[in-house]
């Protein structure tokens, strides 16, 4: 190859690969706003003290920032949104070990951070961040574990059953179980008897857990999409 | 030896500012590092320390860039640079600058509620990870850098000699600066925000900069060596050009979960899966090339030089693909995994590039035709070796993190006070290591040629 040959294979090439760049940068544009809810005053105001106090110095969001502190994507999942805004407006005063000083955040502004943060917890990320596979599995992701999980774990569902890659495989996966359109009260009737909706079903009947339970163990089970 | 122009002495003003904010850079690295261990050791929080850190690097290697540069674009050109006192004043205004910057972040470590909106912007840190830099610095920073390349380019139209090398390497700057305003674009969206973020973070780093390196790279290769210019300029070009073709796309892989489309796994998984085929291409140039090599006279300049090629691929180029396809970076984005390969990267690929080219052109800046090696080599191993293991005890970090955090489930916090403690020790004591090789070079980058000539080997 010549060297003006290879300067044209250079000056093309990347105007090739730039343009084909800026045309999907232009879909993703287009395809943005339907993934994630409509950006409100108070979000925008939220985002603004995000970045007044360099939250990110510190902190990750979406997995980007200084990998010191937890990521904030989930934020608003894992703790209730009282807890939230009294930790952010004194973090020693609520949980004496936390390493984040008291920077001066206002009611206001923790109220704003906090709907930019619920916002940021409803944008489709593919899916991430991933749940934990253990703990998926035992029920407990990194939250208190609800009656339905309880259940799930103290009648061994997880020896035939799997959840996330967890459990046997004699029976069905349940890791999206919810998603296949079942409702509680059909959950509860098959669980009580799964012949009477699969027929020819090899699974045991479990007639002897009490209907509360047998309803909270089917409010889990349509919750794993 | 010495400088062919006299007006390519510039360089040293901007390679002695690169050196200081160097060391800087590696003392608030250190403070960052204990942390981890005690956060509030320190007068500023980790976040303020943290700005200074990474800001420094970006500055100081920025600054060392256009040092390389003043010196390289006279030397192609065979001409003084167009306008020396520009240069000058180009390169107090950024002193200047980059000083109230650097102000405002302690300023605003101190006292939070004086960060300011003002006219909708942040008056003392932006608080956008790398380009925390408030707007109106933004505005100086742009001003220096075309006034930079205006000199530059006034400078090449006065011989208009086109050479291969200093081409690129104007190409790559031009693409630098312009990759700076996307930067500037404030959106109220967050995906949006970070989508445009990456395009300053993602194609400065493993796009324009890849170009700036490898144009240096055969400059380097032609000076220590005297190698054929047509032969570097040919693998010059198909290096950068496969830069681009794998960088340009390879964006994708940061748009795997921020709320941008699915597409991005298959695009950005693919194409920066091959990003390592260019690097790894400078390495078996560097070496080809040195094989041809008869009287080498700057051994220190090319032991650097086939350094820095040696570990922009190892951390660039390995320590970025072992996380970079969707699948894997489903469990490590986010992680220390992501801090070792940032660590390693920035130092193969851009730290050592800018000291090879310290050592490369330092001796004629001076006017020495010889210096004593001794420090040189004695920095590199100090720096290399700890840096190195910072980086394994940061991989060994995230290793954990991810098996602990993401597949079982535990607490962020618990696994960062308790099961990482080791790691953070460690990486703090390697910190100093790496302190005092750069003290080691910087003390060096002071005495070369100034020293009596007994003292040389």
């Amino acid at each position: 190859m010549s060297n003006k040959a290879a300067r044209n294979l250079f000056i093309f090439g990347s105007l090739f690969f730039f343009v084909i760049f800026l045309g999907l940068t232009v879909d993703t544009m287009n395809q943005i706003d339907g993934r994630a809810p409509e950006v409100t005053k108070e979000v925008d105001a939220g985002k603004m003290v995000w970045q007044k106090y360099d939250c990110i110095g510190c902190h990750t969001i979406l997995g980007n920032g200084s990998y010191f502190a937890p990521d904030m994507t989930k934020a608003v999942e894992r703790k209730p949104d009282g807890y939230l805004k009294q930790f952010l407006m004194d973090p020693r005063g609520v949980k004496p070990t936390a390493a984040m000083p008291k920077l001066g955040i206002t009611s206001q502004e923790a109220d704003d951070l906090i709907a930019f943060l619920t916002w940021i917890s409803k944008i489709d990320t593919n899916g991430w961040p991933p749940k934990p596979i253990l703990a998926a599995a035992a029920g407990v992701g990194g939250q208190g574990q609800t009656r339905g999980q309880q259940i799930y774990q103290s009648q061994g569902c997880s020896n035939c059953h799997n959840i996330n890659g967890i459990g046997g495989t004699s029976g069905p996966e349940l890791t999206r179980v919810g998603a296949n359109g079942k409702d509680v009260a059909w959950h509860v009737k098959h669980l009580k008897q799964p012949r009477s909706v699969v027929p020819n079903s090899a699974m045991p009947p479990y007639a002897a857990i009490s209907d509360d339970d047998l309803k909270s163990l089917a409010a889990y089970l349509v919750t794993l999409k | 030896m010495t400088v062919k122009y006299q007006s390519q002495k510039i360089a040293q003003y901007f390679y002695t500012f690169a050196v200081i904010l160097f060391l800087v850079q590696v003392v608030v690295g250190i403070i960052a590092a204990i942390q981890f261990l005690k956060p509030d050791i320190f007068i500023l929080n980790f976040n303020t320390i943290r700005t200074l850190h990474i800001n420094a690097l970006v500055v100081w290697l920025l600054s060392g860039l256009m040092g390389a540069t003043y010196y390289v674009v006279p030397e192609e050109s065979e001409t003084e640079v167009w306008s020396y006192p520009l240069a000058l004043a180009q390169f107090w205004a950024t002193v200047g600058a980059i000083t109230l910057v650097v102000l405002g972040y302690i300023w605003m470590g101190l006292n939070p509620q004086a960060n300011i909106t003002v006219m909708g912007t942040q008056l003392l840190n932006e608080g956008r990870e790398y380009i925390e830099a408030p707007r109106w610095a933004d505005v100086l920073i742009v001003i220096s850098v075309l006034l930079f390349l205006f000199n530059m380019f006034m400078t090449m139209m006065k011989t208009k000699k086109w050479t291969g090398i200093q081409g690129v390497l104007l190409f790559g700057l031009l693409f630098l600066a312009l990759m700076y305003l996307p930067g500037m674009y404030y959106s109220k969206n967050m995906i949006k925000d970070q989508f445009w973020w990456w395009w300053v973070i993602h194609l400065w780093v493993e796009g324009s900069w890849e170009v700036i390196a490898g144009a240096l790279l055969a400059f380097m290769l032609m000076k220590t060596i005297g190698a054929k210019r047509e032969v570097l300029e040919k693998w010059m070009y198909i290096e950068v050009g496969l830069v681009l073709f794998t960088g340009i796309l390879g964006t994708g892989h940061h748009y795997y979960f921020i709320g941008t489309p699915k597409y991005w796994h298959w695009i950005g998984g693919f194409f920066s899966s091959l990003e390592p085929v260019p690097l790894l291409l400078m390495v078996w140039d560097a070496f080809r090339t040195t094989r041809e090599a008869r009287n080498v006279t700057n051994k220190p300049g090319l032991f650097y030089t086939v350094a820095h090629a040696i570990f922009n691929f190892v951390g660039a180029g390995l320590w970025g693909i072992i996380h970079t396809l969707p699948q894997v970076n489903k469990w490590t984005h986010g992680t220390q995994i992501t801090t070792a390969h940032g660590h390693l990267a920035f130092y193969g690929a851009y730290v050592l590039l800018v000291i090879s080219m310290i050592y490369v052109t330092l001796p004629s800046i001076r006017g020495v035709k010889d210096y004593n090696p001794a420090r040189a080599y004695l920095a590199f191993w100090w720096m290399t070796i700890s840096m190195v293991f910072i980086v394994l005890t940061i991989t060994g970090a995230g290793m954990v993190q991810v098996y602990m955090e993401r597949l079982m489930g535990l607490d962020y916090v618990a696994v960062k006070t308790t099961y990482n403690l080791w790691f953070w020790i460690l990486r703090a004591i390697f910190g100093v290591g790496f302190l005092v090789g750069v003290s080691i070079f910087v003390y060096d980058f002071f005495m070369l040629g100034r020293e009596p000539a007994e003292q040389k080997a």
